[in-house]
């Protein structure tokens, strides 16, 4: 064997002569509930991060908490009024309108077309962008006409001691 | 050698149970019931052990 070994190249016409890969491709029983297992596994672990996310939503954890904020009194905004305010931070206009005497809505008045502040009519019982005419509806902030495709971002207010405040800002998924 | 197919229709029972469980998990997270998604995602979790102690005992009893 020895002087074969170091002949080379050896008398062959190929380089394979010492790979033997007969059957390597048959799956049998075994093999097969092998991979069934593993496949169960992989099933187990992706589900551990929905798992995750669902636990986190369900803590709280991803809600984002901000301090509340005084709005204005109740005696000094009448039915049908609105106010403008920031919240949360101070660059983050916002509008608060009363629709009747106890509800209250308030909503990030940047419009979501190219963020011209949105204005109350009255009249009209809508709210209206003057920019392109986009018009959003008081009672969700959804778009009904013009140019915005996403509602505006709402913020959760609530009255204590006759005045409004502002207490968060609700998820926005659009 | 006689062999027992009975194992891996268990084991395929079980694959088409988690693929049951993984979507119902998925809608429910999105339909924002959390509390299911969290069952769901125990239950595809706890077929994985399952799975493993069907291939154990169905290799080691016929073949």
């Amino acid at each position: 064997m020895t002087d074969k070994n170091n002949k080379i190249p050896f008398n062959e016409d190929n380089y394979t002569h010492n790979i033997n890969r007969n059957n390597e491709r048959k799956l049998d029983r075994r093999g097969f509930m092998k991979t069934l297992v593993g496949a169960a596994g992989v099933f187990a672990v992706s589900s551990l991060p929905w798992g995750a996310l669902a636990a986190k939503e369900l803590s709280g954890l991803g809600d984002k908490k901000y301090p509340k904020q005084k709005i204005t009194d109740v005696k000094a905004l009448p039915v049908g009024d609105a106010v403008d305010f920031a919240f949360p931070g101070e660059h983050d206009s916002a509008i608060l309108i009363r629709l009747s005497e106890t509800k209250y809505v308030a909503y990030q008045n940047a419009c979501t077309h190219l963020r011209c502040p949105v204005f109350w009519k009255k009249n009209e019982g809508e709210m209206l962008c003057p920019c392109h005419h986009g018009k959003f509806d008081v009672e969700t902030g959804a778009p009904i006409a013009g140019p915005p495709r996403r509602p505006l971002p709402e913020i959760y207010v609530k009255v204590e001691n006759d005045a409004v405040y502002a207490v968060g800002v609700k998820r926005y998924e659009a | 050698m006689k062999r027992s197919y009975l194992p891996v229709a268990l084991l395929l029972a079980v694959l088409m149970l988690n693929i049951i469980f993984t979507q119902y998990m998925v809608h429910q997270y999105f339909y924002e019931n959390y509390t299911n998604t969290i069952i769901a995602a125990i239950i595809n979790v706890i077929l994985f052990p399952v799975a493993f102690l069907i291939y154990k005992k169905g290799v080691n009893v016929h073949d």
